[in-house]
């Protein structure tokens, strides 16, 4: 008796195996076993539900999850990086040389009025320390660099973001500044252990503390959605015109005071407007940086230090 | 072996789409690779895999980004699992309505996302849609339907959709 039920059963099996079933069963007639697509469902859902109840805790779980994964996905990117700047050099070196001598000729002048203007500049620094070494200024420590290489941008159109071959395994880290020996480029927002997400100066969701080199006034340096950057907070009374240089002023983390931003294009002042503002021309292309300086944190002093905060009494 | 697959093609599609995107853009903006093969996934292998697929390559592509994990995951997952459901209501579908399906889904999902990401200011709605949104849907649609031509006319696409249509 027990033969012919296990008989019945296989036979039922075997007809769901092949699709000959009634046809409430080809409703739930899936890939996976039941169970696991259970499971996994399930985990789908928890995690979404995570995501929304817990965002901060669990995107530093994945961030920090994503840390190896990030290692090994960064090696075919490396990879294609590494394909794609050859066959660019062999384009760049080769085949786009047309107008290269107008260039030259345009860049000759252009180092003539430098080699002018470094010997003035010269001048100034020697000036600047004498003065410094008579007034017994605490000598500001040049900021420790780390060169790393551009392989990427970002995966998205969101935002402007360039990435870079080095990571937290190198010493990289959130808030860095990045910068090209022409200026500023703009700071690190993520890393992994070998790579690091660099969002420009030019996205319109960043922000940096900067400085009118000429007047000293003071502002917020933030992106546009343009490609260029704009000074916002100057003083109503400033006298800034176009033609001023931008530097960071230092007051806030990732920048050592002096780093060129850009060149003042255009002053806005609008009627009845508490402050005035100012378009940047910025003084690196960020579509066009290959090569990158990352400034590594505490090797710089802040205002704080550089100017000596008093000491409690005892 | 399909897992190591899916590994494979994510790996490919992030290095793809940090290197060698950034030059094929239209008005500034690049196709959305991961948002193709996620759509085709799902539509191919059921929402589940959509899914599933979706929540890796999001994450994955996240942390070559600024964008935030949560964001890109999430919008990645439910992408694929949207076309999984709309693949198993379709018995067949010419490359030609694939291309307005993505269109759409592309749109959408592209005037979901100033509102979850939390932009600046300057980016508001009307700006998203000329400058991101329109003209990268037009390409994620283009290469889509690409991709899903080349794969229709090489491999029977009924035999891999009716497994999970059933």
């Amino acid at each position: 008796m027990s033969w012919i039920s296990f008989g019945k059963y296989r036979s039922c099996r075997k007809r769901i195996i092949f699709g000959k079933m009634p046809s409430l069963m080809r409703m739930v007639n899936f890939r996976l076993s039941y169970n696991a697509r259970r499971v996994a469902l399930a985990l789908a859902v928890i995690l979404v539900l995570g995501f929304l109840l817990l965002p901060g805790q669990l995107q530093t779980v994945f961030q920090a999850v994503g840390s190896p994964f990030g290692w090994i996905i960064s090696w075919p990117l490396q990879a294609v990086a590494g394909i794609h700047d050859r066959v660019a050099g062999v384009w760049g070196q080769y085949v786009a040389l047309q107008g290269v001598e107008e260039d030259n000729r345009h860049l000759r002048r252009e180092v003539d009025l430098l080699k002018e203007q470094n010997a003035q500049l010269r001048e100034s620094a020697a000036a600047t320390d004498r003065l410094v070494a008579l007034l017994e200024f605490k000598k500001q420590a040049l900021p420790t660099l780390i060169a790393a290489q551009v392989i990427g941008r970002d995966t998205g159109n969101w935002y402007k973001t360039i990435i870079l071959n080095k990571g937290t395994s190198d010493g990289l880290q959130s808030d860095q500044g990045v910068i090209t020996p022409a200026g500023v480029v703009g700071r690190i927002v993520k890393t992994t252990s070998s790579t690091s997400v660099v969002l420009l100066m030019t996205d319109p969701n960043n922000a940096i503390a900067g400085l009118i080199q000429r007047t000293r006034d003071e502002g917020i340096v933030e992106g546009t959605t343009h490609g260029s950057a704009r000074l916002k907070y100057i003083p109503l009374l400033s006298g800034a015109r176009p033609g001023d240089r931008v530097v960071t002023s230092g007051l806030v983390g990732g920048f050592p005071r002096g780093l060129a931003i850009g060149t003042i294009t255009r002053i806005d002042k609008e009627d009845e407007a508490l402050f005035q503002s100012a378009e940047i021309s910025p003084e690196v292309d960020p579509n066009r940086v290959e090569e990158v300086l990352v400034i590594l944190p505490s090797s710089f002093p802040t205002e704080g230090e550089r100017l000596g905060a008093p000491k409690p009494k005892s | 072996m399909k897992t190591l697959t899916y590994i494979a093609l994510i790996a490919g599609i992030v290095s793809i789409q940090s290197v060698l995107l950034p030059h094929v853009s239209l008005w500034g903006a690049k196709p959305d690779l991961g948002f193709v093969a996620v759509c085709l996934i799902g539509l191919l292998g059921g929402e589940l895999e959509g899914l599933l697929v979706g929540l890796v390559l999001g994450w994955a592509m996240s942390l070559f980004s600024a964008q935030d994990v949560l964001s890109a995951a999430v919008m990645k997952g439910a992408v694929g699992f949207i076309a999984g459901l709309a693949g198993r209501q379709v018995a067949y579908m010419s490359p030609a309505l694939l291309v307005l399906g993505l269109l759409i889904l592309s749109c959408l999902v592209g005037f979901i996302t100033p509102f979850a990401l939390r932009l600046s200011a300057q980016q508001d709605l009307w700006w998203a849609l000329w400058t991101i949104v329109l003209p990268q849907a037009a390409l994620d649609a283009i290469i889509g339907g690409a991709v899903y031509w080349l794969i229709s006319s090489h491999f029977s696409l009924e035999q891999w959709g009716s497994e999970y249509r059933m």
